[in-house]
Parts: C-alpha cells; sequence; structure tokens
C-alpha cells in the first residue's frame, strides 16, 4: 500500500475527527458543566446549516458571501440557544434526567418540523467559498484545501476553549459551577448568567459547526439526528464532559472509520461500533472521563 | 385512566359511523409515504403527483362514478413504521388499495400486508428484486419503477460504449438496493463488456455524512470508470467530497450513477458544482433537451408546475402521478373495487404514461420501465445540469434473462 494513500486517509480521518469534534465539544460541555444530556444539539447543528444556506442566499448567492452566512448561522442559533436556556432549560436543572431527554427530544421533534416549513424537503447545497476551493498535494496526496483549514481549526478551538476554562476567570467560575453549584452561588456569583452562558456558547458552537459542514455536505431533513448519534459516540469514547477527551474521542473515532475500511471494506461502522463496545466493557466512564 | 379511555373510544366510533357511510361513493387510497427525514426529498414530489393524478381524476367523473380519496401518512422510509401505518389504513380507514413506500426496506414489508389482507398494493420506487421474484410474487403487489436488474443492465450497457476503459471501482448505500444493483451491474458487465473488470467496491452506509476515506480508497486503485449507485443527499455530498480530491479528474468524468441524479432535483442543489460529464438517469427528465419531447411529457410538466407551485418539476413525480393513473385503468377494466378483480385485470394490462408505453408483466408484476439516461451537460438556459438528448435505457432488456 502506498505510503502517500495511508497519508491521505490518515488526513480524510483527521477532517471527519475535526468536525465530530465542532459538534461534540459543544454537547459535552454542557453536560460536563450542567449535567444536561441535550438532545436537540445535532437540532441547532441542522439549523445552522439552513441558515448558513440562506445567508449565502441572501448575502452573495455565489459563494463570496460564505462567511458571512456562517457567522450569522452561529449567532442567530447561539441567540435560539439563550431563548430556550432562559425559557425552558432552566427549570429542569436538577431533576430527573428523564425530563431533561423527554424535553431535548421534543425539541428535535418541533426543530425537524420547523425546518422541514421553512426550507421544505428538498437537499441544498451551498458551494466551497472561492478562497479555499481546489487543493494542494501533500507527500503525493492530495487534500482539499477546505478540509485543510477545517482541520486546522478544530484544534485552535480546543486550544483555546482550554485555555479559557483553565487559565481565565472566567473558566474558574465555570469550573467552580461544575462542582459545586450551590457553594458558588452562596458565595455571591450569578449562576444562572454562567449556565446561560455556556449554553450559548454550545449552541453557537452547533451553529458554525453545521454552517460549516455546507460547502462538503448535502443540507438535508434529517441530518440532525444523523450527527447526534455520532456526536454521542464520540462523548462516550472521550469521556463525558471532558473536552480534551471528546478532542481525542474525535480523532480516534475518524481514523478508525477512515482504516476500518481498509480492513473491513464490507462493514464500514462495524469498526467504530465494536471500538465503543471495547471502550465501554473496559473503561464505562470513557477514555478521559472520570467514574461518576 | 378508564373513563378516559371509555371517552375516547365513544368518541372514536362516534366519528367513524358517519365516515362509514359516506365510503360508499369514494375510493379509499392508503398512501404511506417518507415525509419527514432524508427521504422526504422523494417522497413529498411522488405525493405531488399522486394528488394531481387525483384531482385530474376526480375532475373528469372520477372512477365508476366514484371520486378517489388519498389518506397520505408519513413512514419515515422505516419498514415497521409502514407496516403500522398499513395495517392502520386498512382496519380503521377501510381503504380499497395500497399506494406508495419509497424504499426497498419498506416495500417488501407493506408487500406481506397486502398480501394478508388481499388488497392490491402498488409501489412506486423500490426497485430490489426480493420484491417481485418468484418467492414473493403473489396476486395483490405490484412495482412501477424497473427493477435493479434492469438498472444494473443499463450502467453495463453504458459502460460498454466506453472504448478506454478496463478497470471500474463501485460505490454504492449499504443496503438492499445498493447491494442487488452493484451484483446486478456486475453481472451484466460480464457479459456485456468481458474487458472490464470491477476492481473494488465501497459500501458507505445509507446517509454517510463523510466520504471522504471511501473516495481515498476508490481513488488507491487508479480505476478508469467509476459506478455508482448514491442518490438524493448523498450523491451530492459525494460529489463535494470527491471533486477536492481529484476524483473526477483522474477518472476523466466517466462516471455512471443508476440512482436518478439526471433529475433537477439533485442538479438544482448543486448547481455550478454539479460534475458534469457524468451520465446519470431519471425516471422523469424533466427538461427534455434535443427536441423528441413527447407532447403528453410537455403537458404533463406545464401541468405539474402549476399544480406544485415551482419553477421546475420534480423528476419524481411522475412516479406518483402515473401509479394512480394506472390503477384507476385497472378499476375501470375490473368494472369494480375488488382487489380480486382489480389485481387480474393489472396483470398483463397496459397503460400510458406521460414517457410512453408501460405494461405489467403477467408472471412478476413488474413494468421493467427504461430510464431516462444521458450525459450530464450545461445549457444556457438553466442553471444547472441537464441531461442531454435523453435515451431510455436498457436497451436490451428480455425478463427471462
Amino acid at each position: 500500500m502506498a505510503a502517500s494513500f495511508l497519508f491521505s486517509q490518515f488526513m480524510g480521518g483527521l477532517t471527519t475527527a475535526m468536525f465530530l469534534f465542532l459538534i461534540a465539544s459543544g454537547l459535552s460541555l454542557v453536560f460536563g458543566i450542567m449535567r444536561v444530556i441535550n438532545f436537540a444539539h445535532g437540532s441547532f447543528y441542522m439549523l445552522g446549516a439552513y441558515l448558513a444556506w440562506q445567508g449565502v442566499q441572501w448575502f452573495h448567492p455565489t459563494g463570496a458571501g460564505f462567511w458571512a452566512a456562517s457567522l450569522f448561522a452561529a449567532c442567530a442559533v447561539g441567540a435560539l440557544g439563550a431563548v430556550v436556556e432562559r425559557l425552558f432549560f432552566r427549570s429542569l436543572y436538577g431533576r430527573d434526567e428523564l425530563y431533561q431527554l423527554l424535553f431535548t427530544y421534543a425539541l428535535v421533534l418541533i426543530l425537524g418540523d420547523a425546518a422541514k416549513y421553512l426550507w421544505g424537503t428538498d437537499q441544498l447545497s451551498v458551494s466551497t467559498p472561492p478562497i479555499l476551493t481546489g487543493s494542494v498535494q501533500i507527500f503525493g496526496a492530495t487534500e482539499p484545501l477546505y478540509n485543510l483549514f477545517i482541520t486546522v481549526l478544530g484544534p485552535l478551538i480546543a486550544f483555546g476553549g482550554w485555555l479559557v476554562l483553565n487559565r481565565s476567570g472566567v473558566g474558574r467560575l465555570v469550573r467552580a459551577a461544575q462542582m459545586d453549584r450551590e457553594m458558588l452561588d452562596a458565595l455571591g456569583a450569578n449562576v444562572g448568567t454562567i449556565y446561560t452562558g455556556m449554553f450559548v456558547f454550545s449552541s453557537f458552537l452547533a451553529g458554525l459547526s453545521g454552517a460549516l459542514v455546507t460547502p462538503i455536505q448535502s443540507i438535508v431533513p434529517g441530518m440532525d439526528v444523523l450527527i447526534i448519534v455520532q456526536a454521542f459516540i464520540v462523548v462516550v469514547i472521550g469521556g463525558m464532559g471532558s473536552f480534551w477527551g471528546t478532542f481525542w474521542g474525535s480523532v480516534i473515532y475518524g481514523e478508525v472509520l477512515s482504516f476500518g475500511i481498509l480492513i473491513f471494506p464490507g462493514f464500514s461502522l462495524f469498526s467504530v461500533f465494536a471500538l465503543m463496545a471495547v471502550i465501554l466493557i473496559v473503561r464505562p466512564w470513557g477514555l478521559f472521563g472520570r467514574p461518576l | 385512566m378508564r373513563l378516559q379511555h371509555c371517552l375516547g373510544l365513544a368518541l372514536t366510533v362516534a366519528v367513524s359511523a358517519p365516515l362509514a357511510a359516506q365510503a360508499e361513493d369514494t375510493i379509499k387510497i392508503g398512501f404511506p409515504i417518507p415525509l419527514s427525514g432524508p427521504t422526504a426529498v422523494y417522497g413529498e414530489p411522488i405525493l405531488k403527483g399522486a394528488q394531481m393524478a387525483v384531482q385530474e381524476i376526480n375532475a373528469a367523473g372520477g372512477v365508476l362514478g366514484k371520486k378517489l380519496e388519498l389518506l397520505p401518512r408519513d413512514s419515515k422510509a422505516n419498514a415497521d413504521e409502514a407496516v403500522r401505518l398499513s395495517r392502520e389504513l386498512i382496519i380503521k380507514d377501510n381503504v380499497d388499495f395500497l399506494l406508495g413506500t419509497l424504499t426497498s426496506a419498506e416495500a417488501p414489508a407493506v408487500s406481506t400486508v397486502a398480501k394478508e389482507n388481499k388488497i392490491v398494493f402498488m409501489t412506486p420506487s423500490s426497485k430490489s428484486t426480493i420484491l417481485t421474484d418468484a418467492q414473493h410474487i403473489h396476486p395483490y403487489i405490484f412495482r412501477l419503477a424497473s427493477n435493479t436488474d434492469v438498472e444494473g443492465l443499463a450502467g453495463a450497457e453504458d459502460m460498454a460504449k466506453f472504448t478506454n476503459v478496463k478497470t471500474i471501482v463501485t460505490i454504492a448505500p449499504d443496503y438492499a438496493y445498493g447491494r442487488d444493483s452493484i451484483a446486478a451491474f456486475i453481472k451484466a458487465l460480464k457479459d456485456k463488456a468481458p474487458n472490464m473488470q470491477v476492481v473494488d467496491s465501497q459500501w458507505p452506509k445509507l446517509g454517510e455524512p463523510d466520504f471522504t476515506a471511501f473516495i481515498n480508497a476508490m481513488m488507491s486503485k487508479k480505476p478508469d470508470a467509476v459506478y455508482c449507485s448514491l442518490f438524493a443527499g448523498d450523491f451530492v455530498t459525494f460529489v463535494k467530497q470527491a471533486t477536492p480530491l481529484g476524483l473526477f479528474k483522474a477518472i476523466d468524468n466517466r462516471m455512471i450513477d443508476g440512482g436518478e441524479v439526471g433529475t433537477p432535483d439533485e442538479a438544482q442543489a448543486l448547481g455550478a458544482d454539479y460534475p458534469y460529464g457524468i451520465i446519470a438517469n431519471a425516471y422523469d427528465p424533466v427538461i427534455w433537451s434535443g427536441g423528441n419531447e413527447p407532447p403528453e411529457h410537455k403537458k404533463f410538466i406545464e401541468d405539474l408546475k402549476k399544480f406544485t407551485n415551482a419553477k421546475y418539476a420534480s423528476g419524481w413525480s411522475i412516479q406518483g402521478y402515473v401509479m394512480v393513473e394506472a390503477l384507476a385503468q385497472g378499476i375501470k377494466k375490473a368494472g369494480d373495487t375488488k382487489s380480486d378483480d382489480v389485481s387480474k385485470a393489472m396483470a398483463g394490462m397496459t397503460f400510458d404514461t406521460p414517457v410512453g408505453q408501460r405494461s405489467f408483466s403477467e408472471k412478476s408484476h413488474e413494468t421493467f420501465a427504461p430510464e431516462y439516461t444521458g450525459v450530464m451537460v450545461k445549457d444556457p438556459d438553466y442553471p444547472f445540469a441537464i441531461i442531454k438528448d435523453p435515451t431510455p435505457m436498457p436497451t436490451d432488456f428480455h425478463p427471462s434473462n
């Protein structure tokens, strides 16, 4: 097997991984800090994709308005996150997980139908922004520029997230809220605002990843449910609530999928699910998580 | 809780009683079809086509003096859901016939329900051969689309026309339809172009969001051409990822797709990103270049555009439209709405469609319909790819082989 082929397979896996990381990081963050399993995270991602398409139509249909459209989509989904958190999630904290699951699942259904109502059932597509069309040769492998961009963006966001969480005043409060909400409340910090902020950031990330995925994927009804399953696998592998766990979980998922199809060409999903099963047996709390 | 149950029951009885009285002068058609999820892309236009046919037939006085009534239900492209809905339509809504389902996951399951309940069931787009093969055929199942054997043969005939192709890789969604269609293609290729070899097959799951790994694996085999059964959103995603990886350049656009991606549905979504030069097919090319458009087709598309209020019609509506028309003709021929009589009337029946005559085979109740195939080209009149000179393919199909 040629080295250039193995390299392109590796890079392909990395692109998959970084996309998944962008999506799953928000999911993992909200769970880690607020202990909420947000099934509707995939719906926020889907809305990001549809809104990016809408933005491109409004701003510049040939693709040059892609960046503005992506920012618009991410902010709009972030704002939606704020509304949802303030109006609904607020009353669910500390309640039985079942209520959270039921509520977020209801959100999945409502947002799915809303998207269908607004944009119909046709598949939609956004062109790659002109500056990132084309590809470069690295070690004899063809690497699309847009994939490279995503591969760089992923670690940047991971590092930025880590920096904010571990080296800033806001991060200290967030970590404190994760450890003992009531104590932090008693000390005079506004935990409600911290929670809203985290939820908005998580929604922003979902919207952004939905927007950024549009140049390389079609926008279809049902993409919300497809992605949430993958995002959960990544979070389970990496460990619920661990930021770096999600990062490495994504990398492992992407690479196992990429090389798995070389070993079991007829069973593309087998390797990934086998891996998840093994990890759940050996370390039920995930590679980087802590036992609950 | 018990009181609520009783109330609910009373209400059901109260509501359904007048309906039963009304049923005498309408012919009720249950219509389970995906209206949510990724396959709603096709479920919606098929339903629209069927609704247009019902409207036309009712405006002309109905069938045997009775109006047609369509009862659409969202099957979610899920076999269990389609079966549940079909049973409910038969038992609760007393439908006379079942039309619909989209995929080869749902259709064979609903076919079993139709057999149990002795009720005619026609399906627009399921292609897997198991639906109507010797073990599964029964008097009540009818299939409008061609099956995967026809599709694979059409692909092989087109592939054989390439003079400089020796190695081929295939890619298809990993479920009944994809597996059957690639098997049929490989079988037909042995006959049509014995010098060509399929050197690799890739099986992404249905709805795969990331094809990069599959595309790299395909390209590592350095094929001369690609045979592909991806469709809908999967095809759009595949193209968007394959273009920057250089797949189409490497094979000089020698790709044939058997999954109806030659319609404006996919072409509009991709716009300028469509891989111009590939060979694609469609149940209905919608935009008929080359000047050979049948007048019935022209009228059908005009009516459809008005009915759906869309700038360009979908290539899938024809399947819903023809399905209702064929059933109506079957009922007329039978002279009553009993499924046993209609089934006998439809077996071997020839009927007109906007794209030419079709007939149900007596033995396997399917049409073996050809699909319109051609090179996808740019046209100054449209902002998306269209099929150049749509030609019915395959040309050499005999049900016995």
